[in-house]
C-alpha cells in the first residue's frame, strides 16, 4: 500500500474524506473545463487520493503529472462547500511529488533556476536592470535608497521584455505623484512563490526573507507589487511578516487608487476607449482586490469598463498560474484562449489586468487565436492617461 | 465485462470515451460514501465511461449496448445520494454533461428547452439575464444537471410555491432502451433547427402502439415514464421546463426555541403568504454550522428561512404578516442581513459534512404537521449518532426531512454497521405516514408505495415492454439481481456448506435415522474414499453461491439490514 503519511504531516488527512463530492470545484476548474474528464478536476483527484489511501491506487508518475496539471487559481477553494483549502492541498501533494522524485522536468528546471540564479528563467541579477533602459537617469538614484515606499517588480516584470513597460509605467506614475520610493534593482530576487508551486515550502521563507531584509533596512513602510502572487506568498510564508506586522503590502491598483483618491494623479480625456477588466485569480480571490482597479478606470475620462462574465471573485484563470505554463504550455494556452473568448464577446477593444502572468498568457492566446485585442497592465493605461500639464508629467518617460 | 473501447470510440468520438481505472472509478461515485460491504451486492465500477455530445451518437451507443447486452447508466454530475447514477452491473456510464446547450426560449410561452447536461446554475444565469427564473430548482443547483434532477424528481428551491420539479416539466425527449427516440408531453423547439423530426415521428408512433397495448394514454400524456424514474425507461436528451418572471425576491428568516412553534409559523406562512421557498434547520443542524458561532439567536435554535418572490406591494404586506405570526409563536424575526445569509446558504446544505468527515444521508417525505414528532423520534433512534437535520417545505402539506448522519468511513467496521441507519429512517418515515424521499437504487423496496400502486404497475409493464433485458440503468427502481462480490460469494458458499453439513450430519442422528447416518459416512466410490456427507456439504456450498447470485438487491437488503441492526445493538453503535 502506498504510504500517504505526508497528509498527516501537513494536517490534511481529513480533507479527502471531508469532500462532499458536490462537484462545485470541478465545474469551475479551468483544467477540467478544457480536458473534460473528472480525473483532472479537483473532485476526481480527491477520489484518486482516497483510492491511494485505501490501497487501490498508486502514487505514481501519472498521478504526479495530474497534480501538476492545475493552475492553483484558488477557484476550487473559493467554491468548496465544506471549506477545504484545496489549493493548499495540491501544494502539499506537489511537495510529496517532489519528495518521491516524480517532479515534471519543467517544474524541476524552475526549482534549479531559483536555486542557482534567484529567478525562474535561468537569467541572473544583472538582467534585472534591463527594464531601466531609457529611464536610467530617473531610476538610478532610486535603487536601494531609503524611502517609505518600495516597488517590488517580481521576476516576470523585471526579466521579460514584453513586461518592461509595466515597470516603466509604474515608475512614471510614482514620479508623477512625487512618491518617495525605492526599488531593489539587481538586489531583488524571486519572492519564493514558484517554490511553493513546485512543492518546496522550506525555501520560500528564505527567499522572502532575503528581500524583506533589504526592504526593512531601507525603512520602507509600504511595498507595492506588480505581481499579486508575491503578496500572497509573503503573507502566507514569511515568518518576519507574521511576527512584525508593520509592513503594508499592496497591489499596484490598490496603491494607484490611493494616489488617485489623494488627488495626486490627474488624467487627460482619452479618445473613447472601451476596456474590460480581467481580475487575476490571486488579486480577486485571495487579496479581494476587485474594486480598486475598476474605480481607477472609472476615473479616467473617456475610458469605459464593460464587465466580462464571469468576473470579480468568480473570474476565470488565464491558464498561466501555478507553473502550468511551464509544465503543459499547450494546455495553459488553451485555457488562456477560453478566457480571451470571454473578453472578445464584450464590446471592449482592450483587456486590462494587474498580473504579469495574465498579460503573457493573453498575448500568447492572441497569437494562437488571431483575436485582435490589446492587453495592458493597469499601470500602463494609467501612465498613458496622465495629464501632461501637471508637475512631474511626462518627464518620467 | 469486455467492452470494445475502439468501437465505442467510433460511435461517440475517440476523445469521448475512457476505460482507465481512475476514470471508471470516479464516475462510479455519487455524493454518498458507501461501505465496502455495499460492493458485495453491486459492482464497484463501470467498465467504460462515455461522453456523447449529440442525440444521434447517443442513439448509436444505445444500439451498441443493446446488441452486446451491456448495461447503460445515464449520469449528470453525480450530485445525488440515492445511487441513481452508480453502476450495479458495470457496463457503460453515459455522462451527459457534454450535452448542455440551451435550444429554445420563448418568453411569451414562458418555456425553455435545454439539453440534459446543462447545470441549473448556468440555466438560472441565462434566464436571470433575461428577467426570468425557474419555478423550482434543486439545492444542488451549483453543479446538478437539469437531466439529473428531472430523472430523479423531488423538492427544491421554489417547491413551497410550485411543488415538485416534475410539475415544471412541460415536455421531454428521450432515447428508449431499444434506441427509439420519443417525445413525451410538449417539447418546444424551433422547427427549423429540429433535425430529428423523422426519427421522432417513427419513435412516437411505435410508442403509441406500445402504450395503447399496455392500456396507457398517448405519448403526450405519459411523460411520467421518463421523469422521476432514474433513466430506467430511457435516457433524457431534451427537457422543456416552465419559466417564471424574476420578480422582487425578499428573503426572510426567523428563529424558534421549539420545532412545534416553527411548524405552526410555517403552516400559517404557507397559507397566508404563499412563499416561494421555505426551509427549516433543526437545532442539531444550527449548532454545527461554524458560521453561526456567536449568533445567539440562531446557534442551536430552530431556524425557519425562506423567500417571497412577488411584486413589491405583495412582499411588503407579507413580510409584515410573517413578523406578526412569528411573534405570536414566541419566535424572533432575524434582520435582512441574516435573511440574505440563509438565502445564500440554500445551495450549500452539505457544509455540515465537515463534522463527519463522512455522511450517510437519509431523507423522507413527511406530513408537515408530523415534523415535531418525527424529529423527536429520529433524535431518540439516533441518539448515539451525530446527526444534523434540515428540510424543505412544500405547499401541499408535505415536507422533505433530511437527516445527515455524520460518521467516519475510515472506521470500516463501525461505518458498515452504521450504514443501516439510513434505512432505519426510511422505516421511521413509514411509521408516520411518510415515504422515503427518493427511490433510486437503495429504496427500491418502497417503490410501489412511492409511485402509488397503479402507477408503479404501469411503469413495470412498460419496463418489461421497453427493456426486456433490463439493460437501462438496471436494478434501480424496479430491483434486480445483485452483482455478487468475492466476500458475498464466499459467504454464500460457507452458509450453504454449513447448512448441508449440519443437515447431513446431525439431523439423521437426531431423528434416529441410522441408515442415513451410515450412508452419509460411507464413500460412494471405493477408489475415491470421501464421505458422502462432505460431498453433500460441497453441493450445499455451491447451492449457497447460486442463491446469492440469484438473490435480488431488495432481498439482500432485507436480510442484510436487520443483520446490521442486530450487530449495531450488540455493539451499542
Amino acid at each position: 500500500m502506498t504510504k500517504m503519511d505526508f497528509l498527516e504531516r501537513y494536517g490534511q488527512e481529513d480533507e479527502p474524506y471531508v469532500c462532499a463530492s458536490c462537484g462545485n470545484c470541478t465545474l469551475v476548474c479551468p483544467v477540467f473545463r478544457e480536458l473534460k474528464w473528472e480525473s483532472y478536476g479537483p473532485r476526481g483527484k480527491l477520489h484518486i487520493v482516497k483510492s491511494i489511501i485505501e490501497g487501490e491506487g498508486e502514487f505514481g508518475e501519472d498521478f504526479a503529472h495530474k497534480i501538476f496539471l492545475c493552475n492553483l487559481c484558488e477557484h476550487c477553494t473559493s467554491v468548496c462547500t465544506t471549506g477545504i483549502s484545496l489549493d493548499r492541498f495540491w501544494e502539499v501533494a506537489r511537495a510529496e511529488v517532489r519528495q518521491r522524485g516524480l517532479m515534471p522536468k519543467p517544474a524541476q528546471f524552475v526549482l534549479d533556476s531559483l536555486k542557482a540564479r534567484g529567478d525562474i528563467m535561468w537569467m541572473g541579477s544583472a538582467d534585472r536592470l534591463l527594464w531601466m533602459e531609457d529611464i536610467e537617469a530617473i531610476v538610478k538614484d532610486r535603487v536601494m535608497k531609503s524611502a517609505k515606499v518600495a516597488y517590488f517588480l517580481g521576476c516576470n516584470v523585471s526579466l521579460k521584455s514584453q513586461l518592461h513597460d509595466v515597470a516603466r509605467s509604474m515608475v512614471k506614475i510614482m514620479e508623477y505623484a512625487e512618491v518617495d520610493y525605492t526599488i531593489l534593482g539587481d538586489k531583488e530576487i524571486c519572492c519564493g512563490a514558484p517554490l511553493g508551486w513546485a512543492g518546496n515550502f522550506e525555501g520560500i521563507n528564505e527567499m522572502a526573507e532575503k528581500n524583506l531584509e533589504l526592504i526593512h533596512s531601507l525603512g520602507v513602510e509600504t511595498v507595492v507589487f506588480s505581481c499579486p502572487s508575491c503578496i500572497q506568498t509573503w503573507s502566507e510564508y514569511s515568518r518576519y511578516l507574521k511576527e512584525e506586522n508593520d509592513l503594508e503590502l499592496l497591489t499596484t491598483s490598490q496603491y494607484i487608487n490611493r494616489l488617485v483618491r489623494e488627488g495626486r494623479l490627474k488624467f487627460d480625456e482619452q479618445p473613447m476607449v472601451t476596456v474590460t477588466y480581467h481580475d487575476s485569480c490571486i488579486s480577486a480571490r485571495v487579496l479581494k482586490v476587485t474594486e480598486e482597479p475598476r474605480e481607477i478606470i472609472e476615473d479616467i475620462p473617456g475610458v469605459y469598463n464593460v464587465e466580462m462574465t464571469p468576473s470579480r471573485q468568480s473570474t476565470r484563470c488565464c491558464g498561466a498560474h501555478g507553473l502550468l505554463d511551464v509544465v503543459d504550455p499547450v494546455l495553459s494556452s488553451r485555457i488562456a484562449e477560453m478566457r480571451l473568448r470571454d473578453a472578445t464577446v464584450t464590446p471592449a477593444s482592450r483587456i486590462i489586468t494587474e498580473c504579469p502572468r495574465c498579460i503573457l498568457a493573453f498575448d500568447l492566446a492572441k497569437f494562437t487565436t488571431g483575436y485582435d485585442m490589446k492587453v495592458q497592465d493597469i499601470t500602463q493605461i494609467v501612465a498613458e492617461s496622465l495629464s501632461p500639464n501637471d508637475v512631474g508629467g511626462d518627464e518620467a518617460k | 465485462m469486455k467492452v470494445d473501447e475502439i468501437r465505442i470510440g467510433d460511435i461517440v468520438g475517440a476523445d469521448n470515451v475512457s476505460t482507465t481505472h481512475e476514470t471508471c472509478m470516479i464516475y462510479s461515485k455519487d455524493v454518498t460514501s458507501l461501505p465496502d460491504m455495499a460492493y458485495q451486492i453491486i459492482s464497484p465500477k463501470f467498465d467504460v465511461v462515455t461522453q456523447p455530445v449529440d442525440v444521434p451518437s447517443l442513439q448509436n451507443l444505445v444500439w451498441y449496448a443493446l446488441d452486446n447486452n451491456i448495461p447503460l447508466v445515464p449520469r449528470g454530475n453525480g450530485t445525488s445520494g440515492w445511487g441513481g447514477s452508480i453502476p450495479t452491473r458495470g457496463g457503460i456510464c453515459v455522462d451527459l454533461s457534454s450535452m448542455s446547450r440551451i435550444l429554445y426560449f420563448n418568453e411569451f410561452e414562458q418555456a425553455i428547452t435545454v439539453e440534459p447536461g446543462i447545470t441549473w446554475r448556468d440555466l438560472l444565469a441565462f434566464l436571470g439575464r433575461l428577467g426570468f427564473t425557474l419555478p423550482v430548482y434543486p439545492s444542488s443547483a451549483t453543479a446538478a444537471t437539469v437531466g439529473g434532477f428531472v430523472a430523479s424528481g423531488g423538492l427544491g428551491i421554489g417547491s413551497t410555491r410550485h411543488g415538485n420539479i416534475l410539475k415544471q416539466v412541460l415536455g421531454i425527449e428521450a432515447i428508449l432502451p431499444n434506441g427509439k427516440i420519443v417525445r413525451l408531453g410538449k417539447v418546444m423547439l424551433d422547427p427549423k433547427s429540429d433535425t430529428l423530426q423523422e426519427k421522432i415521428e417513427e419513435g412516437n408512433s411505435w410508442l403509441s402502439q406500445e402504450l395503447t397495448a399496455a392500456g396507457l394514454g398517448t405519448p403526450e400524456q405519459e411523460s411520467k415514464l421518463i421523469t422521476g424514474t432514474y433513466g430506467t425507461l430511457g435516457i433524457i436528451t431534451k427537457v422543456t421546463l416552465k419559466t417564471i418572471p424574476n420578480l422582487q425576491l425578499v428573503p426572510f428568516a426567523c428563529s424558534f426555541y421549539s420545532m412545534t412553534d416553527l411548524v405552526n409559523v410555517a403552516t400559517k406562512i404557507i397559507s397566508e403568504a404563499q412563499p416561494y421557498y421555505l426551509r427549516f434547520l433543526a437545532d442539531n443542524y444550527t449548532s454545527k454550522l461554524r458560521v453561526l458561532k456567536g449568533h445567539e439567536l440562531e446557534e442551536g435554535k430552530y431556524v425557519l428561512t425562506g423567500a417571497l418572490l412577488d411584486t413589491i406591494y405583495q412582499n411588503e404586506d407579507n413580510i409584515e404578516r410573517i413578523q406578526v405570526i412569528t411573534k405570536e409563536e414566541n419566535g424572533t424575526t432575524l434582520d435582512d442581513k441574516r435573511a440574505w445569509f440563509y438565502w445564500d446558504e440554500r445551495l450549500y446544505p452539505l457544509r455540515i459534512k465537515r463534522h463527519g468527515p463522512s455522511l450517510v444521508p437519509a431523507e423522507m417525505l413527511a406530513p408537515l404537521e408530523m415534523l415535531p414528532d418525527i424529529l423527536d423520534e429520529t433524535k431518540a433512534e439516533l441518539q448515539k449518532s451525530k446527526v444534523a437535520i434540515e428540510g424543505t417545505l412544500s405547499n401541499d402539506g408535505s415536507s422533505s426531512f433530511m437527516v445527515w448522519i455524520l460518521d467516519d468511513e475510515r472506521k470500516k467496521i463501525s461505518f458498515t454497521i452504521g450504514w443501516q441507519r439510513s434505512f432505519q429512517i426510511a422505516a421511521l418515515a413509514e411509521k408516520f405516514g411518510g415515504l422515503p424521499y427518493a427511490v433510486g437504487l437503495w429504496n427500491g423496496r418502497h417503490a410501489k408505495k412511492f409511485y402509488g400502486d397503479h402507477t408503479y404497475k404501469e411503469l413495470k409493464i412498460m419496463k418489461k415492454r421497453l427493456d426486456p433485458n433490463n439493460l437501462m440503468n438496471p436494478v434501480k427502481v424496479f430491483g434486480g439481481r445483485v452483482t455478487a462480490g468475492r466476500i458475498s460469494t464466499t459467504f454464500g458458499f460457507l452458509v450453504g456448506f454449513i447448512i448441508a453439513l449440519m443437515g447431513g450430519g446431525f439431523v439423521p442422528s437426531l431423528l434416529g435415522w441410522e441408515w442415513l447416518t451410515q450412508l452419509m459416512n460411507s464413500s460412494l466410490i471405493q477408489a475415491f474414499p470421501v464421505p458422502l456427507l462432505l460431498l453433500v456439504s460441497f453441493v450445499g456450498g455451491f447451492a449457497g453461491i447460486a442463491a446469492i447470485r440469484l438473490m435480488t438487491l431488495n432481498q439482500a437488503l432485507s436480510i442484510g439490514i436487520p443483520l446490521l441492526r442486530v450487530l449495531s445493538k450488540i455493539l451499542r453503535k
